[in-house]
């Protein structure tokens, strides 16, 4: 409860255009490229003995960056994504991914919202991966 | 380039258990029951079984690019798609591409998943570097 209380509730009321997320850190690992090629059923040497990352293996960033701002509001449909790749992610790199909100909208009684984020080398700054994710908010199971 | 076609993808409750643990998301203090993870919870808001996480077929395809095109379309290349029908556990998924426009340096793809019925369910666009294509 105390670390809900740093944070805001997930509702559209607090879902602003230009609102900043993260960053986060965190180092890249082998044992989640692996499981992460198990789950898609990949086989490509490029990430099971490689161990670059699977090109999406890190979309799901944008619930971390959430969560470093907001808490409830679970669930979502998330719709629409979109990654641009700039160099491949390695297991053993550490990174940083940060993110903004770049478009709200409300829609036939619905509110969307797009986060953009990127994810860069931790020590040189290299651009990895650019993303981001159309997804509906919904706010205590029903559609905001 | 004639269309490209993946191998078949059964996206099962087995798989889908797999792909989650593959993901890294929020600390949660309670295991989530709702349509991605039950089937009671599926079934109550009207489908016929759990739907598997859009990111799930999204990724499928973004490995089927790499698959085709090698390791530089993640120096340059790009993927935008929408999810347009649900994916219901037990589907069978195949992933397409077929280019739409050769630049002088890129190659430009439509790409989309169908399931075991020839629907689509997720439909998209893909650059890939030209000196890979």
């Amino acid at each position: 409860m105390a670390d809900q209380e740093k944070r805001a509730l997930m509702c559209p009321d607090n879902v602003h255009q230009g609102l900043k997320l993260g960053p986060i850190f965190y180092v890249v690992k082998a044992e989640q490229i692996d499981a992460f090629a198990r789950g898609t059923s990949s086989t490509n040497p490029l990430f099971t003995k490689d161990h670059i990352a699977p090109p999406t293996m890190r979309l799901q960033d944008y619930a971390l960056l959430i969560a470093t701002h907001f808490y409830g509001g679970s669930g979502g449909v998330h719709a629409k994504h979109w990654n641009e790749f700039h160099a491949p992610m390695r297991a053993g790199q550490t990174v940083k991914t940060e993110g903004r909100i770049t478009r709200t909208e409300r829609k036939r009684g619905k509110f969307y919202f797009e986060l953009e984020y990127e994810t860069r080398d931790a020590s040189t700054d290299e651009l990895l991966v650019r993303q981001a994710i159309t997804s509906v908010l919904l706010v205590e199971g029903k559609i905001a | 380039m004639s269309e490209l076609v993946s191998k078949p993808f059964l996206l099962d409750a087995d798989a889908a258990k797999a792909y989650e643990a593959g993901v890294e998301g929020p600390p949660r203090r309670t295991p989530r029951v709702n349509i991605h993870t039950d089937d009671a919870a599926a079934r109550k808001a009207g489908f016929r079984a759990p739907i598997a996480g859009g990111e799930q077929t999204y990724a499928v395809m973004a490995n089927f690019i790499v698959d085709s095109f090698g390791l530089d379309f993640l120096r340059g290349g790009r993927l935008e798609a929408a999810l347009v029908k649900p994916v219901f556990y037990g589907d069978t998924l195949t992933m397409h591409a077929r280019a739409i426009e050769h630049g002088d340096r890129r190659l430009q793809l439509e790409v989309w998943a169908e399931n075991q019925l020839g629907e689509r369910v997720l439909i998209g666009t893909a650059r890939v570097p030209k000196q890979i294509a």
